[in-house]
């Protein structure tokens, strides 16, 4: 299921796309009001796939005559043909299938246009439709604000009459719970940087190993390493079953309809909270079911000292999503410490939704990466637009041959990221036998290329105040994982130019992957290649090109750089390293050596 | 050759005379007397035997047992002498291959030729291999429990031991699929009756079977178990097992790595009986909550499992066939008098109109059920004071997404009530229900679950909704016995269907019957539309989601203690207990282990992990070598994610495991 509203959603995403790259040929200043006349564009999204498509084989297309001097040096790259054309023919019959679709639902999707509270006191208005998770409407505002894609983003719900608040999970259907509320509600939906969103991944030890109440242990676990924060997340989220941390201890609970709080000791298990009757012991058979997770969501209670005199401002409620107003069916628990709240909250969650919060980390955590990416690249991105909005005059950009390549590039982005998006069914299957032969070729533009971007990046930052509307769109033609490369068979060099990839890394790494990519990797291969480099050094090749350009190079770079120190789960679990385990096997074995 | 003489007879070669038993380990057996020097090889000796034995049979798999020092002569290569072979050593020629009785984790007897010359390790990964059951590592034997001997003699029923002993596997290569089995499963209708037995969910247990079975009560109890594992390193023969000795196989180690429904029919169904088995013996603990779901899926599974088998002789299913043909011949009629045109069902989301009562608990209020009609559609209940009224506007309206749906039944009662809680902004309202019939509460209820879930009744689940919840009921009929004056009931209940078969006894002396069928039906209706091998995978997480899942338990006495602890040995930690109360006392984690070791005089198991903390302890209740090997084996299990698809590293395994020989 989740599969399908993710295809439903990217689906929706290129379609978005492809309307404002079209949209753009037409009249640049295409804005936001697109996505709301989107409803009656049901029809019109083929045709604007169409012309997309179009416009990309087109810039696909123009690469190879200024290109080949250079590429052709070490190996003619083998012609794709054979394999293209039933690959086309599936291509287009799933597409096909996927307008009808896409085309079916459309006819009855439920809109809300939302007004999302930003951090600074502005707000702004967006089109949320029924088939968005909070991940689109984040990607939408990350778009939007040129924020940072940090992956403690995240949207919030804030309840001023029950005062209680709330963090959406990124796979939760934002339009579903948005209609729980009142039509008279004073509810409020904010987007903010939320620590607590993802911090049982970025410290794990905090929420798995805590020492109940000892404080030394919080040293020790703060200096936890990041091949153990790894192990320790994968022991518990990549399991048969997710591990719930084991958590209890005495909470104050508000008694039903009353202002009075009664302690007692909770336990949390995976089927939900118990409490410890009163003259029982805590063993399994004794404890009594306080509330299972199913049909209710977990909310951080704001002073709750004042409102419900609480003991401490350290509280939790639980209560069905459609509950708005006060109601005897609200649990409002009550912690010592605010620790304690955090992994009471944390552990709830983990309870609840299980693996598919590590899977949203994992998302948010190559999206994030990925826009640290874009902002490397992002001097080459506008390349791209000024193609399109120059329209398809051909040779307005060919004389040296750069554009074509930063199309290389930029797809290339484009190639990999959708592969960390979906790793295990490693896109089109028929090219991988071509990435065996054609790498050495296409390493070759990409080398060259990164040397630039410092360079012109600095004189970026320079004239920084840029129009808005530009970045925006921008932004607007390549926000997302790239679903797709559309049917007509992508020439081979937009598949392949990824490939400095280092050695094939095993699936599981792939999500952790982005951070290590971030400083331009291929240097290496370029030095290898160093040799096959013909004449004309990259750097002179690519000066004319930014001088041919000047504005557009001003213009983009919609992302602030610096996210580059991302905080993803640092990439040292790779495959080959030795993790502690071999280091004790080695002591043994070298142990035993020495016995006998 | 050895054996050369004067023409006096005497011999003038160093040779001299070997004694071998043939067959059995016994002192009466034949046996041939060779005439060998120390430089002779085994492999001649091995001839030698054959030609004295005159008797012409396959003797490929034979080989010489060395009694006194308990090892197999299997280097053919090797003289006597290095073996250090003299005279006086007891030999026996005996197979290799010979039959053992396997208790399997569905307690299945299964008798099959294990080997008894490998180490363990070996033998039960071709035993599983046999079996199919990938990841052998994860297994292990542990000797059977001695009998009591008891003072009243029951008469033990006579069990069916199924028989794998004549299946001989072709090395090599994974055994091919024929017909939905592995090929060597396909040769006879026993051996197809047997892959049955081992990928299909068994029964549930009669309940006062259930009842009578040793459980153990305190963690004490639990160390008991594990003190019978075998040593993973030694063969058979070396551990004292004799052909024909009953032995258990279990999961010993409670990792359990890539676990696939497609390729792992008979692990997961394996898997899925020992986590019963575990839970209904008490062997892990749960709450009330967590067992009525467990025992859902048990029924459900059960339910899966038996429909599965409508193609076989039916025999002993006759009752429940006949139930269900009654069922789904009711139903066919509650279709027909419906407006089920099949464009109609095409286009229109289907309703249910009917006079209900209805009764609203208030404060204050002493008023009861009042009749009503009530109409459902999509996935709002509305009702009217009257059918006349009804195109006005309803009394009262209410949407069933996400709302709490609890049946309160009594068939024997008669009583058909449906309890809704439903959310609003204001809060839960509470309505009931109340059916006249099974017909009209299983239609109705089938309608408010699939609601509360956002689906209306168009769902394709709403019929087979309608025949579990009816089903369940037929259930609860036979559960209150004292009412059976329904023709399928006793025939039903000699099915074993009793809930109690289902939930430790401890639930049995807690609740009643009637109170535990309608808490297994309400923690049914989320399992419902699971396939088997979903609910049987579903079974094994809740499973593995206790807080205790997975630990070993052991009777230790730490350096520096004088009092007896437990030492619980998990998949990623080793827990101190405390004895008396139970509690955990520390946890130390594998990751942060450095190294541990074993002093075999005496018999000391010494841990170092990071930070300098040492641990030392000494088991009480098993050898130490099985903590050891406990460690060792979680160790081995743990480097399996990065040697993904490779084959099993059998070194690295006896290497962590193993190792006292070394010394």
């Amino acid at each position: 299921m989740a599969d399908l509203v993710a295809d439903i959603s990217e689906a929706e995403q290129r379609t978005i796309q492809a309307q404002k790259a079209a949209s753009q040929n037409q009249r640049p200043s295409a804005s936001l009001e697109e996505s709301s006349n989107f409803s009656g564009a049901a029809s019109l999204g083929y045709e604007a796939i169409v012309a997309a498509t179009s416009i990309r084989y087109y810039e696909d297309d123009l690469p190879p005559p200024p290109a080949n001097p250079m590429l052709d040096l070490p190996l003619p790259p083998p012609p794709p043909e054979p394999l293209s054309q039933e690959e086309e023919a599936a291509q287009a019959k799933a597409d096909k299938i996927k307008l009808a679709l896409e085309k079916l639902k459309e006819a009855k999707v439920k809109k809300l246009v939302v007004k999302v509270h930003m951090n600074d006191n502005s707000t702004k208005s967006l089109m949320v439709d029924e088939r968005q998770l909070a991940r689109d409407v984040l990607d939408n505002l990350f778009e939007k604000t040129h924020c940072d894609y940090h992956v403690d983003w995240c949207l919030y719900e804030i309840y001023p009459e029950l005062q209680i608040e709330r963090l959406f999970e990124d796979h939760e259907n934002v339009v579903e719970v948005l209609s729980d509320w009142t039509r008279d509600t004073e509810n409020k939906l904010l987007f903010l940087e939320k620590e607590e969103k993802y911090a049982v991944f970025k410290n794990p030890q905090n929420f798995y190993l805590d020492n109940k109440g000892k404080k030394e242990g919080k040293e020790t676990n703060e200096k936890m390493n990041a091949k153990n924060k790894e192990s320790l997340l994968e022991e518990s989220f990549c399991g048969t079953s997710v591990i719930v941390p084991e958590l209890e201890g005495a909470l104050y609970l508000k008694e039903d309809g009353k202002k009075s709080w009664k302690r007692r000791y909770f336990l949390l298990r995976a089927s939900g909270i118990y409490y410890v009757p009163k003259g029982k012991s805590k063993t399994s058979r004794d404890l009594a079911c306080f509330i299972q997770f199913e049909n209710v969501n977990v909310y951080y209670g704001i002073q709750c000292k004042m409102k419900y005199k609480a003991p401490t401002d350290y509280c939790f409620v639980l209560k069905h999503p459609q509950i708005q107003k006060e109601s005897q069916y609200i649990k409002y628990l009550c912690c010592d410490d605010a620790r304690t709240l955090n992994q009471w909250i944390t552990g709830v969650r983990i309870a609840k939704y299980g693996k598919t919060l590590y899977d949203n980390y994992q998302r948010a955590v190559s999206r994030a990466g990925l826009a640290s990416r874009w902002t490397n690249l992002g001097t080459v991105n506008p390349a791209t637009p000024a193609q399109l909005s120059t329209g398809f005059k051909p040779g307005t950009s060919q004389p040296n041959g750069q554009i074509p390549q930063a199309a290389h590039s930029v797809s290339a982005v484009l190639a990999e990221v959708k592969r960390q998006v979906e790793p295990p069914k490693n896109n089109v299957p028929a090219l991988g036998n071509q990435d065996l032969k054609a790498p050495r070729a296409y390493h070759l533009p990409k080398s060259s290329q990164p040397p630039p971007p410092p360079i012109r990046r600095s004189s970026d930052t320079s004239c920084s105040p840029v129009l808005p509307s530009k970045p925006k769109s921008t932004a607007g033609v390549f926000p997302a994982p790239p679903d797709d490369f559309l049917p007509p068979p992508p020439p081979p060099p937009l598949e392949e130019v990824d490939l400095p990839l280092p050695p094939p890394p095993p699936p599981p790494d792939f999500h952790e992957a982005p951070p290590d990519f971030v400083p331009p990797p291929p240097l290496a291969t370029a030095g290898v290649m160093g040799s096959l480099l013909p004449p004309p050094p990259p750097p002179p090749t690519l000066a004319p090109e930014s001088r041919q350009l000047p504005h557009t190079v001003a213009r983009k770079l919609p992302v602030p750089p610096k996210r580059q120190e991302n905080p993803g789960p640092p990439s040292g679990g790779e495959s080959g390293e030795q993790d502690f385990m071999s280091d004790l096997m080695k002591a043994l074995q070298k142990k035993r050596g020495n016995m006998s | 050759m050895a054996g050369m003489k004067t023409a006096s007879g005497d011999y003038i070669d160093s040779s001299w005379e070997l004694r071998v038993f043939v067959g059995e380990e016994d002192p009466e057996a034949e046996s041939v007397t060779l005439r060998v020097t120390g430089e002779s090889h085994i492999g001649g000796v091995l001839l030698k035997i054959v030609e004295e034995i005159k008797r012409k049979q396959d003797w490929s798999d034979h080989a010489i047992w060395w009694e006194q020092k308990k090892r197999w002569l299997l280097q053919t290569h090797w003289t006597l002498d290095k073996y250090g072979i003299l005279a006086d050593a007891r030999l026996f020629f005996g197979p290799q291959h010979q039959p053992v009785i396997l208790r399997l984790p569905n307690r299945r007897a299964l008798r099959l030729r294990a080997s008894f010359s490998q180490p363990l390790f070996q033998a039960v990964a071709a035993i599983c291999r046999l079996l199919s059951i990938r990841h052998p590592e994860e297994l292990s034997l542990l000797r059977a429990p001695e009998k009591k001997e008891k003072k009243k003699k029951e008469k033990e029923p006579e069990e069916e031991v199924y028989d794998l002993s004549k299946v001989v596997l072709a090395g090599g290569v994974a055994p091919a699929l024929f017909r939905g089995m592995p090929a060597h499963f396909s040769d006879s209708e026993q051996t197809e009756a047997c892959y049955n037995m081992l990928s299909r969910p068994q029964p549930p247990p009669d309940p006062l079977l259930l009842q009578r079975l040793p459980r153990s009560g305190s963690m004490l109890d639990k160390t008991q178990l594990h003190s019978r594992w075998l040593d993973s390193s030694r063969c058979l023969m070396q551990q004292g097992v004799k052909a024909g000795d009953m032995l258990w196989l279990r999961f010993k180690y409670y990792s359990f790595f890539d676990l696939d429904p497609k390729t792992d029919a008979v692990r997961l169904t394996q898997l899925y009986e020992q986590a019963r088995w575990d839970l209904l013996l008490e062997e892990i603990d749960c709450t009330e909550e967590e067992m009525m779901v467990f025992a859902a899926l048990q029924y459900h599974i059960n339910k899966l499992s038996k429909s599965g088998e409508v193609g076989e002789p039916v025999g002993r299913d006759s009752g429940l066939d006949d139930l269900d043909a009654a069922l789904s011949n009711l139903e066919v009629k509650l279709e027909g008098s419906a407006p089920t045109d099949v464009l109609d069902s095409l286009t229109t989301i289907p309703e249910l109109k009917d006079h209900l009562r209805i009764f609203r608990p208030r404060k204050l209020t002493l008023k009861g059920y009042r009749q009503h009609w009530v109409v459902f559609k999509e996935t709002t209940l509305s009702y009217y004071k009257s059918q006349d009224e009804a195109p006005g506007d309803p009394i009262q309206q209410l949407n069933l997404k996400g709302c709490e749906v609890v049946p309160d039944v009594n068939v024997s009662g008669q009583k058909f009530c449906i309890k809704l809680l439903v959310p609003s902004p204001e809060g839960m309202s509470e309505i009931y229900l109340r059916c006249q019939d099974e017909q009209q509460y299983a239609h109705w209820m089938a309608g408010c679950r699939l609601a509360s879930k956002g689906r209306t009744m168009a769902d394709s689940s709403y019929a087979s909704e309608v025949q579990a919840i009816l089903a369940f009921l037929s259930l609860q009929r036979v559960g209150s016995a004292g009412s059976g004056n329904h023709s399928q009931g006793t025939d039903a209940s000699t099915e074993g269907l009793n809930p109690y078969g289902l939930v430790a006894p401890r639930f049995q002396r807690k609740l009643k019957a009637k109170q535990l069928t309608p808490r297994i039906l309400e923690a049914h209706q989320n399992v419902a539309q699971l396939s088997l091998s979903e609910a049987q995978l579903r079974f094994i997480q809740a499973w593995q989601s206790l807080p205790d899942f997975g630990i070993s338990y052991f009777l230790v006495r730490f350096k520096g203690s004088r009092k007896d602890e437990i030492l619980g040995i998990a998949n990623n930690r080793l827990i101190r207990f405390d004895l008396a109360a139970g509690d955990v006392v520390k946890t130390w984690r594998f990751s942060n282990m450095r190294q541990w070791n074993v002093n075999w005089d005496i018999r000391q198991v010494a841990i170092e992990f990071d930070e300098h903390i040492n641990v030392a302890f000494s088991c009480m209740s098993a050898s130490c070598r099985i903590v050891h090997e406990y460690i060792g084996g979680y160790i081995f299990l743990s480097t399996r994610e990065r040697a993904r698809g490779e084959e099993l590293d059998e070194d690295l395994f006896l290497q962590l495991t193993g190792g006292h020989e070394a010394f």
